[in-house]
């Protein structure tokens, strides 16, 4: 028996075209368009955006001062001790807060940004996403309660860092023109994956002061 | 029995690929690695990579290809299990065609580690390491834009239908192209992942689109063939982004050709993969999520000179 087993799987390699007949999976209904994830993706940021998203902000954000004190002390330590890292490693998601004065910014890039300066030396030390576009999937990554397995494929798992990123900067209400020299005052998540990239928050809370 | 299972093993190898297995004294028993033919750089990455750590765990292996063919990749399953294979590492054949192979590797008691593509049921393998090649794209794209100055024309070339990444890593273009108006995309077409294709399919679009900017491409061996193109015509202003972070890729960045790429970590995936076979042989778990997402990096000029097989030298 174990022979003839042999035999035949032998001759499978050798001639490469003895068919096993495949049982295939029961047809999963997908549809090849994204509306369905969407739908789903869409359900999910509604369930949990306010009721997980920013209660775990609120709670865990840390000063953004100590924050940049510990990344120039090394990415790592400070990742272990105030960030996250997805299962598959990469970089570290921080969840920040903090207050600074613009100093400069995009207003116009589809990407737009403010430069912020955080430690009053006149140089921007931050820049927050004010989108549409925006970069990164921080958001996502810094909330625990998001895991990959849950979802069926990495489309729907990025949809659901841009709807969160659209979820949080849609409502941004901010003044056309420059805003140099004005306070801000945000809360928010950023990635980064080595020490002195730039710092890119998107944000959960952003209020603009008068400057003085 | 010992005599024939050497027979038979020696057989399928060469038949499959023409590598032998290699029989370790105090083997921790057989690992099998299936990838998609070594034509692409990448998968013999991929396979290097397991094979190395795998024997330097102590196991024996056994590296097939499946060619991107579901029933040929269910053959191979069938023969892993027929060996009694401790694992398999897997870089799999399509994302609903493989769960029936890896369901039934499982009720015969094999685990399955899956790298760079992953599937469309969770709980079926152990792990599902995958490159981010959302993500990936999403950086490519923002440094295509970025080199694009946010408009002009462009052309897309898309990979391989059937392969699942093709689709995400479009998808993944397009998440951040689309959000600039003044990008216009002109062109849009599969050169299914092949350089002599890509070349072809440039030539006939250039014609067409005598104004075109940039090209973004699916993957490296595109972008080479998009470049000869271009630089056959005369029109090496036009920006070119891959993706794959290929050694050809690096060498036309270097040299001024072809402006970025984005790197999947193939070589380091795979000995993950390997590592978490072993572990999960060893304790019975590899404590860690299923579905792993391994993020790429952009790679430019900046960074170009680093880069050596699907590696980047820190």
């Amino acid at each position: 028996m174990t022979r003839i087993l042999l035999a035949c799987l032998a001759a499978t390699a050798l001639l490469g075209g003895c068919k096993i007949v495949q049982k295939l999976p029961e047809a999963v209904a997908q549809g090849d368009g994204a509306a369905a994830p969407a739908d789903r993706v869409a359900q999910v940021v509604r369930d949990t955006y306010e009721s997980q998203v920013l209660p775990e902000i609120a709670g865990k954000a840390v000063e953004i001062g100590t924050l940049r004190t510990a990344i120039a002390q090394g990415l790592e330590a400070a990742g272990a001790t105030h960030g996250v890292q997805a299962t598959g490693g990469g970089g570290w998601n921080f969840l920040a807060r903090g207050e600074g004065t613009v100093v400069g910014g995009d207003r116009e890039s589809r990407a737009a940004v403010l430069d912020v300066d955080v430690d009053a030396d006149g140089t921007g030390d931050l820049q927050i996403q004010l989108g549409p576009v925006v970069k990164g999937t921080a958001l996502r990554d810094a909330s625990p309660f998001y895991e990959f397995t849950d979802f069926k494929d990495q489309i729907e798992f990025a949809g659901l860092a841009r709807a969160l990123n659209t979820r949080a900067t849609e409502g941004l209400t901010l003044p056309e023109g420059d805003l140099a020299g004005r306070s801000v005052a945000f809360e928010g998540a950023f990635a980064l994956r080595s020490a002195t990239e730039a710092i890119q928050l998107v944000p959960t809370r952003l209020a603009l002061e008068e400057a003085e | 029995m010992n005599i024939n299972r050497r027979v038979l093993l020696g057989v399928l190898a060469v038949g499959a690929t023409g590598v032998v297995p290699a029989f370790a004294q105090e083997s921790k028993g057989l690992i099998v690695i299936i990838t998609p033919s070594h034509d692409n750089p990448f998968f013999k990455a991929e396979a290097d990579g397991a094979d190395a750590r795998a024997r330097e765990l102590g196991y024996e292996t056994l590296v097939l290809v499946h060619d991107d063919d579901p029933n040929k990749q269910s053959e191979l399953f069938d023969t892993a299990i027929a060996q009694g294979a401790k694992a398999i590492i897997l870089d799999n054949a399509g994302a609903d065609a493989s769960v029936a192979p890896i369901q039934r590797a499982k009720d015969a008691g094999i685990p399955s580690f899956l790298i760079d593509r992953e599937i469309t049921q969770s709980g079926v393998a152990v792990s599902q390491i995958v490159s981010n090649n959302y993500q990936g794209a999403q950086l490519g794209a923002e440094e295509f834009v970025r080199l694009m100055g946010e408009s002009g024309e462009y052309a897309e070339l898309v990979g391989k239908e059937s392969d699942t990444n093709a689709g995400i890593r479009s998808s993944g273009y397009h998440d951040i192209i689309d959000q600039y108006p003044d990008l216009r995309m002109v062109a849009q077409q599969t050169a299914n992942w092949s350089q002599t294709e890509a070349y072809t399919v440039m030539e006939s679009i250039l014609q067409a689109n005598p104004g075109i900017k940039g090209v973004i491409s699916g993957n490296d061996t595109m972008a080479m063939g998009a470049y000869a193109a271009l630089e056959a015509a005369g029109r090496t202003d036009v920006v070119v982004v891959g993706f794959d972070g290929s050694n050809d890729v690096r060498d036309s960045i270097l040299a001024g050709g072809i402006k970025a790429t984005v790197l999947q970590p193939a070589f380091a995936q795979a000995q993950m993969a390997v590592d978490q076979a072993d572990a999960y042989l060893t304790n019975g778990s590899t404590g860690l999520e299923e579905k792993q997402l391994m993020d790429c990096a952009l790679i430019n000029a900046d960074n170009a000179a680093q880069l050596e097989t699907f590696a980047l030298a820190s």
